[in-house]
């Protein structure tokens, strides 16, 4: 029995320790969101947010998930359906073809927007370096995350001056 | 025009970003078996023995396959008659080889259960190169022999044009192979039942459907066909999805369980095809006034084990492989041939990469021996509207070369070129065309359905696929601003066989232009209807009609406007139809099979591109400072969409000629990963600008033609060119990696 | 298979004495290494959450001598934002993997695989890093340039497992800089990488190291060349004066990331821009464990 907070909520599962955490939110909580394009950490289809960090949800066994936090692609959006900035800016921005990529891009982005909103150039393509994209060629991806960075910014003044 | 020409986002992007969007591993259902493949290991040889004892006695394992349990013919391919089994009976022609299917409970299990299976090989001398192929005594891979197919295309007498030529260049041009590497690994899911069901992530689901339906001997109409949403396929899942598909299905047959087959990573890279790899004889003559009077190009595919679209990609080199370019005597010969390497097949391009990087290399060189300008060459000899092209089809309309040319002119040039001792810094150029439809390659026909309900919203039925190109979005933007409804309004089906019309393969760039005509077509069936529906209401007649903002408006009184949806609802309750099924027929290719001399496809995207890169003279690093791609596109439907349609594609040709290579050692490949076969990350990225010409094109959707493949032929030259120029040296192999910079530098004692 | 998850250094080492399992941290290359077939462990003893094993202090050794301690599970992207430990060491942190793995991976785990390749090797050995290695009997120290024997082999003990890496307190003092060249410029595995520290005196080159990775079968130091640079001003040394002992140091083979001759051009060009970081800064730049 693995106990964790997944997507703000709180879950217990029957989970073998040594079973990887894309199988546990794949196949034990229907969280399909998460993709694996390649099963050893090269691609970054699979990432998800542990603890707030970035990780490859496909080198990661369920064992090492007990009592920390987890944010998968389905705990970006709001409950009521509405998209998250960053998921708004990929899409105003062409940032999405296939699709395949996206969740672990946008993952990626909210970690590293968590931290800064305003991130240089070399800051985003750091932080987006282990997701590996094939339809975009990358520049609507690096506009999208400053699109969403300047509207989280905005909103966050907004909620300030409230 | 109210969307034609908008930047409107992915109609079906919802989905995708919050992770709902069902691609086919996302599939579960309720007793769903897993398949997995045991492969032959090794790259030619002779079935002798299988032993499956270990695999059968596995927990778990729940069936062990071989050819002989296959129902149909055990055979797919893309041209009758078909050469590729499912699974390998006697003859083992490449490493990645299916031999075994093991379907078991878990994945894992059946992964496992794989590799305990052992197939006895007696290998033969395997054959890795051309040469070796076509050597006189050469074992024959095929019955066939090892020649694929092998055309010629001739215009004018080029022996002759050489002797009267002031300067001549020739070279030998070769490229690698070049993985898909989309991000979604192949994938099927299949449903039994007296009809059954196969979810694929897939480009061409009636082709799939075809093949399932042979291998289990059923009717096609027992087989529905639904592509999942698929991760990526740059024209790759189709051999492979059916493949897997025929498998997963047979699979699921025989034990009546749904059967799912996932490729892990390494499989996707051995076991589904590559682009060709190619070696380009090139001898080019011309005037000392630039003029180019003759080109001679001997084209050479390797085309691995299996036949998949070498034919196709070879008339594709053929037609291309002398450029944009009007000149009267060309002669090429294209040829694709059988090696015991993973086969080769549809990508991004299709073979024009391949001859566009020999070609623009060589106008390049040619430019240099004349002393002239590597612009002014391009302009003096690129196709304008009424020249004849290299297979002497001449277009009054939309050669938009020209244009293209002077936009990347137009452009600013690098500030300054500090060649400080470490760095040097070059600039390239290359044009190209590449043929819009199936052309040569087959009749092209696309069914497309357009349906309104009566509260105005439309939904719309193709049967070709979206990858993630836009297509969706295009077709629903057609169809928007035929109807004058929203876009929010529109939903494109799913590609379902059970309920759209096979429209033809993905392929070719045809989906803006072939597929949009379709479209387009019925949506103005529909359109009729409404503004017939929309005429008595006002009591008027339907020329004052028109549909726009979501209401059919009297066109002398703004005001004067009734919803669609309530003319939607009269005209079904009236009998005016709201659903019509549309063919859109490019008109068919018409040439002499001798000589290529003749109408081809109904239009070409044509491109010029500029890069600008900087190279350190100490590793070989590159750094790609400006690209310019400009594409005569006819008209921009969709900005957004193009822009992303140029980058991506540039991406993959920047790739294939810096970064990429398939590594084989005996027929092994080595490299069959994302860390050691390197796609570009985004640390890698080049800075494409895209920028758009717009010569309209009477045979697509308001002028428009597709986009798709051609940068990547454009972006794969211009590196070359760029990269030639920084070093003062030719290169004449892709990729051009940072070991062959330095290796040239080097040589060269250019640096320090 | 048997997960385990000792809660203290000494429990794990007993675990360990009694299994003979196999040690995993991070996990990111021992997941590979389940998956692609070459391990079978019957059991994982995973040591990531012992809270002794995260960190980066000043301490004593068992010399009496101040040194920077490092947890051998604090993870590569904890090294490679602290400002508590030399610059190529943050920067040969920075070099490994992603993102994604950094945040999972550690530094012992990096060290441990022993990968010729990887990217932390190259600054522990140029920075004279020693290894605390635990057993249930207690532990041992053994210097970094004596603990890797070969491609993935180390002196490791099978009851052995890495506790702390420790290095000189004066690591802190020097300038150093470190620099690698892989197959693409994101998430790239090194082809060849190279670690520099000195000291400036006067503006000569002092208490110099240089370091190499991924062109033997074991991260190297370069002692000709330190020999040849010590003393010497920036200015008065050039790129192709390196050549010679550079290559007379290494024994790069041709893989499928790199062909040899590459590993060698490379070497030279990625030591001398290292070295060229160093003399750009007048001292150390990292502020102290603690400070």
């Amino acid at each position: 029995m693995i106990r964790f907070k997944c997507n703000g909520k709180a879950v217990q599962l029957e989970a073998e320790p040594e079973a990887r955490v894309i199988d546990v939110l794949r196949d034990g909580l229907g969280l399909t969101g998460t993709k694996e394009g390649c099963g050893r950490g090269e691609c970054g289809a699979c990432t998800i947010l542990l603890d707030g960090k970035p990780v490859n949800s496909c080198l990661l066994l369920a064992g090492k998930i007990a009592d920390r936090e987890i944010t998968t692609i389905e705990g970006i959006a709001s409950e009521d359906g509405a998209l998250h900035p960053i998921q708004e800016a990929f899409l105003d921005k062409g940032a999405v073809q296939c699709g395949f990529c996206t969740p672990g891009m946008v993952l990626s982005t909210k970690a590293l927007l968590d931290e800064n909103e305003t991130p240089e150039l070399e800051e985003i393509e750091e932080a987006l370096s282990g997701n590996l994209c094939r339809c975009t060629g990358y520049g609507k991806i690096v506009e999208a995350v400053r699109e969403a960075g300047q509207r989280l910014m905005h909103e966050s003044d907004q909620q300030g001056d409230a | 025009m109210n969307v034609i020409g908008k930047r409107i986002r992915k109609v079906d992007g919802f989905e995708l970003v919050t992770g709902r969007a069902k691609f086919a591993g996302d599939y579960k259902f309720p007793g769903m078996v897993y398949g997995a493949v045991k492969r032959a290991g090794v790259p030619a040889g002779r079935i002798t023995s299988i032993d499956v004892a270990a695999a059968r006695n596995t927990p778990g394992v729940i069936d062990v396959l071989t050819a002989k349990d296959i129902p149909g013919p055990n055979l797919i391919g893309v041209l009758p008659p078909y050469d590729q089994p499912l699974l390998a009976e006697n003859e083992i022609r490449y490493a990645g080889e299916s031999v075994v299917l093991i379907i078991a409970e878990t994945a894992e299990i059946a992964r496992s259960a794989a590799s305990s299976v052992s197939v006895s090989i007696e290998p033969y001398d395997p054959i890795l190169s051309v040469e070796d192929a076509l050597a006189p005594d050469a074992r024959k891979i095929h019955e066939s022999g090892n020649i694929t197919l092998s055309k010629k295309l001739i215009k004018g007498e080029v022996k002759s044009a050489f002797e009267k030529a002031d300067v001549i260049v020739e070279g030998v041009y070769e490229t690698s192979f070049q993985d898909h590497a989309y991000l979604e690994p192949e994938t099927v899911c299949a449903v039994p039942g007296r009809r059954i069901t196969l979810y694929a992530s897939c480009q061409s689901p009636f082709h799939i459907r075809g093949h399932v339906a042979a291998n289990l001997n059923m009717p096609a109409s027992s087989v529905q066909v639904v592509q999942a949403v698929t991760g990526g396929s740059f024209g790759g899942k189709d051999d492979v999805a059916a493949e897997i598909g025929s498998l997963a299905c047979i699979a699921a047959q025989r034990l009546n369980r749904p059967v799912m087959i996932a490729h892990e990573r390494k499989e996707s890279i051995i076991g589904s095809n590559l682009r060709h790899a190619a070696r380009i004889d090139c001898k080019t003559g011309a005037l000392n006034d630039g003029t180019i009077i003759a080109r001679e190009i001997t084209v050479m595919l390797d085309g691995g084990a299996y036949a998949s679209e070498s034919p196709f990609v070879t008339m594709k080199t053929l037609i291309h492989a002398a450029g944009p370019y009007n000149i009267e005597n060309v002669e090429v010969e294209s040829t694709a041939v059988f090696t015991n390497k993973t086969y080769c097949g549809a990508f991004r391009g299709f073979g024009v990469p391949q001859v566009t990087f020999a070609s623009e290399s060589q106008i390049d060189e040619l430019a240099d021996k004349l002393g002239m300008d590597r612009l002014e060459i391009r302009r003096i000899n690129g196709l304008k509207a009424g020249d004849a092209n290299a297979t002497g089809q001449v277009y009054q309309q939309s050669v938009g070369l020209q244009e293209t040319i002077e936009v990347i002119a137009a452009q600013p040039a690098l500030p300054d070129r500090i060649d400080v001792a470490r760095y040097l810094h070059g600039t390239g150029y290359a044009c190209v065309a590449q043929g819009i439809s199936n052309g040569a390659e087959g009749i092209d026909v696309t069914g497309a359905s357009v349906q309104m309900s009566q509260d105005g919203s439309v939904l719309v039925g193709i049967g070709l696929t979206e990858l993630g190109q836009g297509s969706r979005t295009v077709w629903a933007q057609i169809v928007a601003e035929v109807l004058g409804v929203d876009i929010e309004n529109i939903s494109v089906r799913l590609v379902d066989t059970d309920s759209v019309h096979d429209s033809g393969p993905t392929v070719a760039s045809r989906s803006t232009t072939v597929g949009g005509m379709a479209v387009q077509k019925a949506a103005n069936e529909v359109k009729k209807s409404l503004v017939s529906m929309a005429a008595l209401m006002m009591q008027t007649d339907e020329e004052n009609i028109e549909l726009r903002d979501g209401y059919a408006i009297l066109k002398m009184d703004d005001a004067a406007r009734i919803p669609i949806s309530s003319v939607a609802t009269a005209a079904y309750w009236t009998g005016f139809p709201l659903m019509n099924l549309a063919f859109s027929k490019a008109p068919e290719a018409n040439f002499d099979d001798d000589t290529h001399q003749g109408d081809i496809y109904i239009a070409y995207n044509y491109g010029t591109h500029r890069m600008d890169v900087q190279v350190d003279t100490t590793t070989g690093e590159v750094k790609v400072l400006n690209h310019f791609a400009a594409h005569d596109v006819g008209r921009v439907i969709n900005p957004l969409g193009l822009e992303g349609q140029v980058e991506g594609a540039s991406l993959i040709g920047f790739g294939m000629a810096h970064m990429e290579r398939i590594k084989y050692a005996d027929g092994i490949i080595q490299n069959a990963n994302f860390a050691d076969y390197a796609l570009p990350s985004i640390k890698d990225r080049i800075p494409t600008k895209s920028i758009a010409v717009e010569d309209h094109n009477p045979t697509g959707p308001f002028g428009a033609k597709g986009a798709g493949e051609p940068p990547v032929a454009a972006a794969a030259a211009v590196f070359a060119n760029a990269i030639s120029d920084a070093v003062g040296f030719r290169f004449t192999r892709l990729p051009i990696t940072r070991e062959d910079i330095l290796d040239a530098i080097q040589q060269r004692g250019n640096h320090g | 298979m048997r997960y385990l998850k000792p809660s203290s250094v000494s429990e794990a080492a007993d675990v360990l004495e009694s299994s003979r399992g196999m040690i995993l941290a991070g996990g990111t290359d021992a997941y590979v290494y389940m998956a692609e077939g070459f391990c079978h462990p019957e059991t994982l003893i995973d040591i990531s959450s012992i809270d002794t094993l995260r960190g980066i202090y000043v301490a004593t050794d068992d010399r009496e001598e101040e040194v920077i301690r490092i947890g051998a599970c604090t993870t590569i992207a904890e090294i490679a934002a602290s400002q508590d430990l030399p610059t190529c060491l943050r920067q040969g942190a920075r070099a490994v993997g992603s993102p994604q793995i950094r945040n999972l991976g550690t530094i012992g785990g990096n060290v441990c695989n022993a990968s010729p390749c990887g990217d932390t090797l190259a600054p522990l050995l140029c920075l004279d890093a020693r290894f605390v290695l635990r057993a249930s009997g207690g532990t041992r120290v053994i210097a970094c340039e004596d603990f890797f024997t070969g491609p993935k082999k180390t002196v490791l003990k099978p009851n052995e497992f890495l506790e702390f890496i420790e290095l000189p307190a004066s690591s802190c003092g020097k300038a150093s800089a470190f620099r690698m060249i892989g197959n693409r410029k994101g998430q790239a595995i090194s082809q060849a990488n190279a670690s520099v520290s000195l000291v400036m005196v006067d503006g000569r080159m002092s208490d110099l190291r240089v370091a190499v990775g991924s062109v033997a079968p074991v991260p190297l130091r370069l002692g000709k060349l330190e020999e040849f640079l010590t003393g010497k001003r920036v200015k008065e040394v050039s790129l192709a004066m390196f050549k010679e002992p550079i290559l007379e140091g290494i024994r790069p083979i041709d893989d499928v990331r790199s062909s040899a001759s590459y590993r060698q051009e490379v070497t030279v060009a990625l030591v001398f821009d290292a070295l060229a970081e160093c003399a750009s800064k007048d001292s150390g730049e990292c502020e102290g464990a603690g400070a």
